[in-house]
């Protein structure tokens, strides 16, 4: 269990935001482990086991909470800004860069956990299985239930709003000034 | 290709690797211990507390097979004591004293046998599709089972996330 915990947290807090709904979620993929165990003790796919079990439990834990933030994901969606997103997006890759080359390994590491919980779920959870899980759009469009279209969108989105995050004085932008990186302003999206 | 496709891909890109370059989150101290505890909470329930996958197999055939016949043994059983109660009370040292309880059991057999000819003219369809229901409500009421199961004895782990 201690070789796999970090690894099946990590995939449940990534996607859920929430350390503790997280902590829940990780108890019950070791309990079902357990009741697996003679199965995994020996196999080497142990590991892609419980990540995929993480997974899964974690999208199950969201779609119960699924009316709240779809509802939010349609509030907020504004297809008609298009190239106002364009424009982000440019100004967005310009901070990660930043991050990528100017911040300390562990500044980075918590500058961008903050960022990921405090993004909305409608955004983060495609975010996070594209990039973390390496899932493709249609897979995240069919196990979401949601268009391709919007998938696409709203990683597209989550990827801007994350920038902003991670940019001081950004709609994120802590209080604390360790978490405030040497962002030049100009790169701001 | 476009300038927004480069810039997208541009982005996209960095975002992949400032993620990708982050270190697996430490698991909180108290998760081992939760886990422990629980198996632990489960090892102590009796057999019977726990899912029916896992009771013995001595124990679970029986029981399926009992709740299998249950239903037909009831309406066998009714049947029977209907007519034990006829016979009864035809009895001539019963019949006097039973006569309203004669009447009512008269009346009953009347309605019996309407039903009994209401019965025959029902299509053999439909028949069939009463049978097939039958088998849908057996699956129903099994799955109302587990789902009392499911929220009356899991543990409470479960339960604070399901709410």
């Amino acid at each position: 269990m201690r070789a796999y915990q970090d690894m099946v947290f990590s995939t449940a807090v990534r996607l859920t935001g929430n350390p503790a709904q997280a902590e829940d979620i990780s108890q019950d993929v070791f309990l079902r482990a357990y009741e697996s165990f003679d199965n995994l003790r020996s196999s080497p796919k142990a590991g892609g086991w419980l990540k995929t079990v993480a997974t899964n439990l974690t999208l199950n834990h969201l779609t119960r909470h699924r009316k709240r933030w779809r509802l939010f994901s349609e509030i907020f969606s504004d297809d008609s800004r298009e190239e106002e997103l364009e424009a982000s997006a440019e100004s967005a890759a310009a901070v990660f860069d930043t991050v990528l080359t100017e911040l300390e390994a562990d500044e980075r590491r918590a500058l961008v956990e903050k960022a990921l919980e405090r993004l909305p779920d409608h955004q983060r959870i495609p975010l996070v299985l594209y990039h973390y899980e390496e899932m493709p759009y249609q897979d995240i469009a069919d196990r979401l239930a949601i268009s391709l279209a919007k998938v696409k969108t709203d990683i597209l989105r989550g990827r801007v709003a994350m920038a902003g995050l991670l940019t001081p004085g950004g709609p994120g932008a802590p209080d604390d000034p360790r978490r405030s990186p040497s962002i030049p302003r100009g790169a701001q999206p | 290709m476009s300038s927004r496709d480069q810039s997208d891909e541009k982005l996209e890109r960095l975002v992949t690797q400032v993620l990708r370059d982050q270190p697996l989150r430490r698991a909180p101290a108290s998760l081992e211990a939760r886990v422990l505890g629980e198996l632990a909470a489960r090892a102590r329930l009796p057999w019977w507390r726990r899912g029916i996958a896992t009771w013995p197999a001595t124990v679970r055939v029986p029981v399926i097979a009992a709740c299998a016949v249950c239903v037909p043994l009831v309406w066998i059983l009714s049947l029977w004591v209907a007519a034990r109660v006829v016979s009864v009370t035809s009895h001539p040292g019963v019949a006097g004293p039973l006569a309203s309880l004669w009447d009512a059991g008269h009346a009953l057999a009347s309605f019996g046998t309407t039903l009994s000819h209401i019965v025959q003219s029902i299509p053999r369809d439909w028949l069939v599709g009463g049978i097939i229901a039958t088998a849908v409500l057996y699956a129903f009421l099994f799955a109302l089972v587990a789902v009392g199961y499911s929220l009356l004895y899991r543990p409470a782990y479960s339960k604070a996330y399901l709410t």
